[in-house]
């Protein structure tokens, strides 16, 4: 049996990036297709729990919250890699963090009040893994940002 | 600027809407305001671009993207606007960035690509390195996932 129906597909499309702002978003949901609120909620409930949908809620943009992001890169030696991620992953700022197959090889997106804390957290990251090789990439450009995939 | 019930109100949800007849009315009471104050306080959010999504966040591996892989451009910079449009404009770019290159690490440009499978992501690679005449880059498949949360901003007292 398919992971999802079309119908599941359709509501995954609706509601990626316009969850509705009404008092009863699922039924306003249900409403878009000729479905009952009841079954929306059904539908969903089972796509949580299949862990089809991660989450359903806001996303902002930090720097109108008065944060900054960046991107960064580290080589890690492969024995070192699960006790650099544990100490990488303990900062809440850290969201994503990836192993990729690269010379650098651990890629994670830091998010914090300034530049400064996040240039001193690297510091501190490197002294107690002994990693050297820490790149920080803030982007300076953005051409496209979306989190809307076609289903 | 942001106000303290603008603070509370991201912070209330940045988690799970509850899947509930009434998920915000719950919000609402517990941020001790009426629910329509705050759809409208967060249609506002929406508006001034705090909000950048307010939707459903979907595990591609588990639906139908099984390959997922950042591609790193070194472009020449007379030509990096021209060349990040260009990519920026196809459906398998999720993301696309400048960033400024490093130390031992050359490249400007950052794409995200979301395929089927990995041999996709290679051709939709070489695709967009044709078409935009950049030849140096290099594909940087995920192996592993070792986080991925939502950022906690304006954290409370109150356990949600």
């Amino acid at each position: 049996m398919p992971p999802i129906d079309d119908v599941d597909r359709a509501i995954l499309n609706r509601i990626q990036s316009d969850f509705p702002m009404t008092k009863r978003p699922y039924l306003s949901i249900a409403e878009n297709f000729g479905l009952s609120e009841n079954e929306v909620i059904k539908r969903l409930e089972r796509l949580k729990k299949k862990g089809i949908i991660r989450r359903i809620g806001g996303n902002f943009v930090p720097e109108k919250l008065g944060f900054v992001s960046t991107l960064c890169a580290a080589k890690v030696p492969e024995d070192k890699i699960e006790g650099f991620a544990r100490t990488v992953n303990r900062y809440p700022g850290v969201t994503h963090n990836y192993q990729r197959d690269n010379t650098y090889n651990i890629w994670f997106t830091f998010i914090a009040q300034s530049m400064d804390e996040i240039e001193g957290n690297i510091e501190d990251i490197s002294r107690e893994t002994g990693v050297k090789d820490i790149i920080n990439l803030p982007a300076t450009k953005m051409y496209k940002i979306r989190a809307h995939f076609d289903l | 600027m942001l106000t303290e019930l603008d603070k509370e109100i991201i912070a209330s949800i940045q988690g799970e809407i509850e899947i509930t007849q009434r998920p915000y009315l719950e919000i609402a009471e517990k941020l001790g305001i009426g629910e329509e104050l705050l759809l409208e306080r967060m249609k506002d959010l929406c508006n001034r671009g705090v909000i950048r999504r307010f939707g459903a966040t979907i595990r591609h591996q588990q639906s139908g993207f099984e390959a997922n892989a950042m591609v790193a451009w070194k472009v020449d910079e007379d030509r990096i606007d021209a060349v990040g449009e260009k990519m920026a404009s196809l459906k398998a770019v999720s993301h696309c960035y400048r960033r400024n290159p490093t130390g031992d690490w050359p490249y400007n440009l950052y794409t995200m690509i979301h395929a089927i499978d990995e041999a996709s992501c290679r051709e939709i690679a070489v695709k967009l390195s044709t078409e935009t005449s950049v030849s140096t880059y290099t594909l940087l498949f995920s192996r592993r996932e070792l986080k991925k949360t939502s950022m906690k901003y304006f954290p409370t007292n109150d356990v949600q």
